[in-house]
């Protein structure tokens, strides 16, 4: 059996729920940003 | 208390520490991007392309802080899934909705063939090498699906522990990195056209930061692709951690009295990024039909820019949280496991996208 000696954290809720948080934030974040493009706040040339 | 606020402050403080780290990177990457090919003659200069600038230049930051003892302190700033999602949300502006709604239906067909079979070969491979039942579906997850967010998914499904997932997600960088480079090269030297290898480089790689990165170093048309194959998979993941919460709950820890899975947690499962990449694609098209093509090009353009940059940041992360210790404490049996589904994952996923994707044009 596989096994590892050092296995005694607690289980990854925290994790998942950090990676489900991030999940919105990307995409609230990406969003925004194509909207501020598209309104003209981020104009071409400034992004180096 | 106090004590615990401090700590608090100071792991907050070492996290933007981190950030500002991978934000250098970064703009070092574009800083070579923009100047290498100014300086040397000949095409080489010129193919190297940021990816490979920001993985490299990442690996160089994670020896140079391991080697000072500053890694730990600043990983909670290496935030690459953020990174690799909010560009692919931007991503999605550059995609017309109609070449999502068209590769949708291939993209599907072929994720449920690829997850299914290297899914079931992993965990049956595992199994007969006596691995732990949560390792096994970490590692079936994983390789079948999307890398590291689908193990953190499966690590929260099966209760498995922060080891066995911080074990999987070396195991996936450790074969993710080479993968950047030698999927594009062998899709050259099989001729393949960028839509093909888009959907290979999708169906194979694992983790989607990597299937970002290749698709970039062989072109736009095979980035569009490989994505929309890519965010199909982790769209499906739902489903996957469903059945293995209902498998994990039911057969193998018979918990007394636990309930089916519902659509509940198939929605708090669900990445929630794949409909901001959807939404970005409508709003997008909606936006360029409103508009002349040159002054729709220039904004669709600045959103590319930013795209770009979340992408180097995400690639810089990747090779910033690449860790070879917990890759030696596990052993070669997890290894052999994740070596073999990756090269039938090579192998299948070559086969469905030549049978679904040739002749499809971006």
């Amino acid at each position: 059996m596989f096994s590892m000696e050092c296995m005694t954290e607690p289980p990854t809720r925290q994790e998942s729920r950090t990676q489900f948080n991030e999940d919105w934030a990307a995409t609230v974040i990406g969003l925004l940003l194509l909207v501020l493009v598209i309104v003209g706040v981020i104009p071409p040339g400034l992004i180096p | 208390m106090t004590e615990t606020r401090t700590e608090t402050r100071s792991t907050g403080l070492y996290a933007a520490l981190g950030v500002v780290v991978v934000l250098l990177l970064g703009a070092a990457t574009r800083f070579l991007e923009k100047n290498v090919p100014t300086w040397f003659e000949g095409d080489f200069a010129k193919a190297v392309e940021y990816p490979v600038y920001a993985i490299v230049l990442g690996l160089l930051g994670n020896a140079i802080l391991t080697a000072t003892g500053w890694r730990e302190r600043l990983e909670g700033g290496f935030r690459t899934e953020f990174f690799i999602k909010t560009g692919l949300v931007l991503l999605g502006a550059s995609i017309n909705l109609k070449v999502i709604v068209t590769a949708a239906g291939p993209a599907i067909i072929q994720g449920i063939l690829l997850i299914t079979s290297v899914f079931l070969f992993t965990w049956w491979l595992a199994g007969r090498l006596g691995i732990d039942d949560k390792l096994r579906a970490l590692l079936s997850s994983a390789v079948s699906i999307c890398g590291v967010s689908a193990a953190i998914a499966a690590a929260g499904a099966v209760q498995a522990k922060k080891e066995q997932l911080a074990y999987t997600a070396s195991l996936v960088i450790a074969f993710a990195l080479p993968s950047i480079f030698l999927v594009p090269w062998l899709a050259s030297v099989f001729g393949l056209s960028d839509e093909v290898a888009g959907a290979w480089i999708g169906g194979n790689i694992d983790t989607t930061a990597a299937v970002t990165a290749a698709g970039a170093l062989v072109g736009e048309d095979a980035l569009a692709v490989a994505s929309i194959v890519k965010v199909t998979q982790n769209a499906l993941i739902g489903i996957v951690v469903i059945a293995l919460t209902a498998w994990f709950a039911f057969r193998i820890e018979r918990t007394p009295g636990a309930r089916a899975p519902g659509i509940g947690e198939f929605w708090a499962r669900f990445p929630k990024f794949v409909l901001g990449f959807v939404a970005a694609s409508v709003i997008a098209t909606w936006y360029l039909s409103t508009v002349s093509s040159d002054e729709g090009k220039a904004t669709i353009a600045v959103a590319n820019d930013l795209r770009v940059w979340f992408l180097i940041l995400a690639f810089v992360s990747i090779g910033l949280e690449f860790k070879v210790s917990s890759l030696r404490e596990a052993g070669w049996r997890p290894v052999v496991v994740f070596g073999s589904a990756a090269v039938l994952n090579l192998v299948l996923a070559l086969g469905l996208a030549l049978l679904l994707f040739s002749g499809f044009t971006v």
